[in-house]
């Protein structure tokens, strides 16, 4: 009877750190099914009607390629009309239409354009001997049947998956608070400051900026409070750069979402973000300081500055495109030889798993681009070539990867050393953790325990379901890219929100993998959890491209202004209203949405 | 963008390598997680096992405080440190290393985490009895060896000591330099193999009676102390003239050229057959420790190699646990019934060692007489407690120049009281008798 009470107080900790995982859940899951049904439907915004045989093209995107080419949007089975002839874009100012090098050249209501051409309704557009007229798309075509409505019909409020992320990093604080046996109430502290910041946001969002969906700011905010709380159990002090870093970030954040709201002033800046990014580096590689191998540090008085998570934002603005540029400026070298200069510094910094997660950027994006798989294999095999390259060179660089696959040959040298602790540490931790601030990684002092290694003290304190979530989130911003790959405004946003999509779970794969041994040690943080304040700020101005990537994010700032000035502006035609009965998200979600089609 | 957005399935790659690891992750997890969980270095182990007592409810080791505690009495640490095994875990055989997922309910769900269900589960109660172990160790007085004793009826090892130790509660600072630990880590009776001497004579005793089954006791050779075998001298102890011999005065008087003799018209294949089926070479598995090899090779033995073979010198080398099993099997009639063990459920200290028939009940029953007759006619009764009828053979397995002999001795009680089986090893010893001999009469009085 004495040992079962003995054994209470630890079994019902376990239970409440098991509702950890579970309200995580939660969030991850409805976040993205709430940003789903959010979302338009992929109606036809306008039509284009070609008088003589009476053929209606429904207009269905922001951008649309118009040509022979069966891979246009608008495809014309004409002769006379090139493979790309043009594209008619939405923009702030209205739908233009643009030549893309064609051969016989367009005309709007017969006059041969030259750049963008705004254009309104009714207005002809004339491609070699096809001439298409511009029209209101008249009815709502049938709803489209979801088999899978992801568990539940209606979208879950903002605010209720704001307080269970909340609930969520308190239920880990609060083991923080009594890690030691007595309640200390400052090791909430951070936590409590990770909130404040994450709310400030919310209301900055929803209350000022008028933004219907708040699901991708939920998951972030989710992981940063998951890592900062996890962290600040580890080493309270240093955990303040963490928090700095997490400010500074959403500002970035937010600025960036502004940045990109205006697409021309993007391709005015696009050259000095792309000649900032190599500057930055050579600056890094003249007065960088080497840390543990890798010169990646820039010190600045008390500033610490790891540029490379910097030049990752730029990256991917050099890297990504609107359409018009892509189908007239078909070839990907111009960013083939920026890839090469940045990938060529990081190898100079010996900084190989940045320059590894560049380089995968590099591969999404020039994919995206040109969608030749030739190409790619070209790329490709250049790359091992220069890999061969450098481990002839610099042969250390393979001994560090002897090790990989048999750490447990290794467990007392630096081959296999911080890859069994990791292993043995997760393995002690079980599905739900022994609890924030009782993990024997962190205090058994492994070089790293808080970055490279931070998924395994994840794993042994939160539990292997905490970070399966974890990398759950991570992963389903994938999908998130993905679902909004053909609605989004531009293809400049497509294609930057699939870029950091995909960098960010290419970064979680060589970290976790990494650290457990399924593939070689590689210094590089997970994405929003690893100590680093750098890393921090860089992943939450990567964030900015994929809300960036979401119509909604633009749509809701345009109505608050509109309802500001009182009304709809006279040229704009009256919305189109979806049919009786249709089950609809609550104001002002839906109406936002029918500014495309104005 | 259409095609802009049919190109992003290139990310399904990704997503796909990434399933990919985390599934190979998990599953890794999932298989080898109780293998990771229990490495010595991880700092959520100390202070988390569970009681382990002995068969008589003496607590062995015991958690407080997140730390891991011993016995109160000194010689009882010193005895049993490499059946429980150190805090540290450098003892891998040490029930601690090899039970330590029971020890501290480890497993896949809750890991490490302490529950009311691990509280109730994870204590240990071993077969073991502490007051044989601290016998047998006072007894081997400082030397180094091994000594094992278990009921044969059973199966549950009885005592079980290693030397050299240290004590678990206080680990000497000079442990790795200070050559008197030097091999402290490892268990002799599992993991040490030495130099048999004559209780090998056992074995081509053995050999001897599954070859000639009418003969074997009829058949005499005569010895002078010495005798050129092969190319060079076979002496037997101290140049003793043992005259003309059969079996069971040779087996009395050890005598070692009796015993050449009998290797070289046997063969060498016919006693490394025999060897063999009697667990020599062979790996033997103590639940999940596996035990050292016993092992001769006499390919390519000439004939005087051959005789020193036959009296386990040569290359011969011989594990006290398995000659303990060996001595179980021969007072069982051949098949050692019920494995040897150290906890009494299913564990993993509690797995068949090898199964099957060692030799045929006949050659068991000859054996036993001759152990037997050795006891009686040669060694005294008076040397063990009353009542026990005790077969055995001693052997003093010679090492090298200057280095005093191994001294062994092995055998078993024949009774239904004491079915105990035994094997005890003592390095630089003086004689079989002298030195384990009282190593074995100290654990039998401590159990009679």
């Amino acid at each position: 009877m004495e040992r079962l009470t003995d054994f209470m107080l630890p079994t019902l900790w376990l239970l409440l750190r098991a509702l950890v995982p579970v309200l995580a859940l939660y969030v991850v899951w409805r976040s993205y099914t709430s940003f789903k049904k959010g979302q338009r439907r992929r109606d036809p915004v306008i039509m284009l009607w070609e008088e003589t045989s009476g053929a209606r093209f429904p207009v269905l995107y922001w951008e649309n390629s118009i040509g022979r080419s069966k891979s246009c949007d608008i495809c014309l089975p004409d002769a006379t009309v090139s493979r790309d002839h043009a594209v008619l874009m939405r923009r702030e100012e209205g739908w233009v239409v643009c030549d893309t090098g064609s051969q016989s050249g367009t005309r709007v209501n017969g006059r041969e354009i030259e750049g963008q051409k705004l254009l309104s309704i009714g207005d002809s557009i004339t491609m070699g001997d096809v001439t298409l007229t511009m029209r209101n798309a008249d009815s709502p075509l049938e709803k489209r049947r979801r088999v899978f409505k992801g568990f539940s019909a209606e979208a879950a409020s903002p605010l209720k998956l704001m307080a269970a992320a909340s609930l969520v990093h308190l239920l880990m604080a609060l083991q923080a608070c009594f890690a030691d046996g007595a309640f200390v109430l400052i090791q909430a502290a951070p936590t409590l400051i990770a909130m404040v910041m994450g709310w400030g946001l919310y209301v900055y969002s929803i209350g000022i900026q008028h933004r219907v969906s708040f699901e991708i700011e939920t998951t972030a905010y989710l992981l940063s409070g998951i890592g900062i709380t996890l962290l600040a159990a580890f080493d309270i002090e240093g955990v303040r750069t963490q928090l700095v870093a997490m400010f500074i970030g959403i500002l970035l954040f937010c600025f960036m979402i502004w940045f990109m709201n205006d697409l021309d002033r993007v391709s005015r800046f696009r050259i000095y973000i792309g000649a900032a990014a190599i500057l930055l580096f050579a600056l890094n590689l003249l007065i960088g300081q080497e840390n543990h191998g890798a010169k990646n540090w820039i010190k600045l008085g008390p500033l610490s500055l790891q540029p490379s998570e910097l030049i990752k934002i730029a990256f991917v603005f050099v890297g990504t495109s609107t359409l018009d540029r892509l189908q007239t400026k078909k070839n990907i070298t111009e960013f083939l030889i920026f890839t090469g200069i940045c990938v060529g510094f990081l190898v100079l910094m010996h900084d190989l798993g940045t320059a590894a997660i560049f380089f995968a950027c590099f591969l999404i994006i020039a994919f995206m681009r040109s969608g030749s798989v030739r190409t790619i294999a070209l790329i490709l095999s250049g790359a091992a070539f220069g890999v061969f390259l450098v481990l002839q060179m610099l042969p250390y660089i393979a001994d560090r990867f002897a090790g990989w696959g048999h750490v447990w040959e290794h467990i007392n040298d630096n081959l296999g050393f911080q890859q069994t602790r990791v292993l043995t540490y997760m393995a002690s931790g079980g599905l739900f953790g022994l609890g924030t601030g009782q993990g024997g990684l962190g205090a058994s002092g492994v070089f790293a325990a808080d970055s490279d290694l931070v998924f395994g003290m994840l794993c042994e304190e939160q539990g292997l379901l905490l970070g399966l979530i974890v990398l759950m989130a991570i992963a389903l911003f994938i999908f998130y890219a993905r679902s909004d790959v053909t609605r989004s405004r531009s293809t400049f946003f497509s294609i930057g929100a699939c870029a950091v999509a995909g960098m960010l779970l290419f970064q979680t794969c060589l970290n976790v993998f990494g650290a457990t041994d399924v593939l070689p040690l590689t210094g590089v943080t997970l994405p929003f959890i690893s100590a680093g304040g750098s890393s921090m700020m860089s992943v939450w101005g990567l964030m900015a491209f994929l809300k960036a990537s979401d119509e909604r994010t633009y749509a809701a700032r345009r109505a608050g202004r509109r309802q500001a000035r009182g009304g709809r502006g006279p040229s704009d035609p009256p919305p189109r209203r979806p049919g009786p009965g249709h089950m609809r998200p609550p104001p002002p979600r839906r109406d936002d949405m029918e500014d495309i089609s104005s | 963008m259409k095609t802009v957005g049919f190109r992003s399935i290139v990310l399904y790659i990704l997503l796909a390598v990434f399933l990919g690891g985390v599934g190979l992750m998990v599953a890794r997890q999932l298989l080898y997680g109780r293998q990771w969980a229990m490495q010595p270095y991880n700092m959520n182990l100390t202070g988390q096992m569970g009681d382990i007592k002995d068969r008589n409810g003496n607590i062995l080791a015991r958690s407080e405080d997140g730390e891991r505690l011993y016995s109160d009495d000194g010689t009882v640490r010193l005895a049993l440190l490499h059946t429980i095994g150190d805090t540290a875990g450098y003892i891998g055989t040490g029930v601690q290393s090899v039970m330590g997922d029971r020890l501290t309910g480890y497993n896949f769900v809750t890991g490490l985490n302490e529950t009311i269900l691990t509280g109730l589960t994870s204590g240990l109660d071993l077969t073991v009895d502490q007051y044989a172990c601290t016998a047998a160790y006072s007894a081997m007085g400082g030397h180094d060896g091994a000594a094992i004793l278990y009921n044969y009826e059973t199966g549950d090892i009885l005592c079980k000591v290693s030397a050299p130790t240290f004590d678990p509660a206080f680990v000497p600072e000079d442990i790795e330099t200070n050559g008197a630990y030097k091999g402290a880590y490892l268990d002799n009776t599992l993991s040490g193999t030495f130099t048999p001497g004559s209780i090998f004579k056992v074995v081509t005793a053995a050999a001897a009676m599954e070859a000639w089954p009418d003969s074997w006791s009829t058949r005499t050779y005569d010895c002078w102390g010495s005798e050129n075998i092969g190319g060079s001298d076979i002496t037997c102890l101290n140049g003793e003239a043992h005259g003309t011999l059969d079996m069971y005065g040779a087996m009395g008087h050890s005598c070692n050229i009796y015993f050449a003799h009998l290797a070289n018209d046997l063969g060498s294949e016919a006693l490394q057959k025999k060897a063999e089926e009697l667990g020599f070479n062979a790996n033997l598995q103590f639940g999940d420790v596996t035990v050292a090899k016993s092992s001769i090779d006499l390919s390519g033995a000439n004939a005087n190699q051959l005789g020193w073979a036959a009296v386990g010198q040569y290359t011969v080398l011989a594990n006290p646990y398995h000659m303990m099993a060996l001595m179980g099997a021969v007072a069982q009639g051949g098949t050692c019934k019920e494995p040897p063990r150290l906890t009494a459920g299913g564990d993993a200290l509690s797995k068949v060692i090898k199964p099957g028939r060692m030799m045929s009940p006949d050659t068991a029953a000859n054996l036993k007489s001759l152990l037997r007759s050795d006891v009686e006619n040669y060694y005294g009764d008076w040397l063990f407690p009353q009542g026990m009828n005790v077969c055995a053979k001693t052997g003093t397995g010679e090492v090298g120049e200057g280095i005093a002999p191994n001294c062994w001795m092995v055998g078993f009680c024949d009774s239904a009281q004491y079915p105990y089986a035994f094997a005890v090893v003592v390095e630089e010893g003086s004689g079989g008798i002298e030195t384990a001999g009282v190593v074995v009469s100290a654990m039998l009085q401590a159990l009679a």
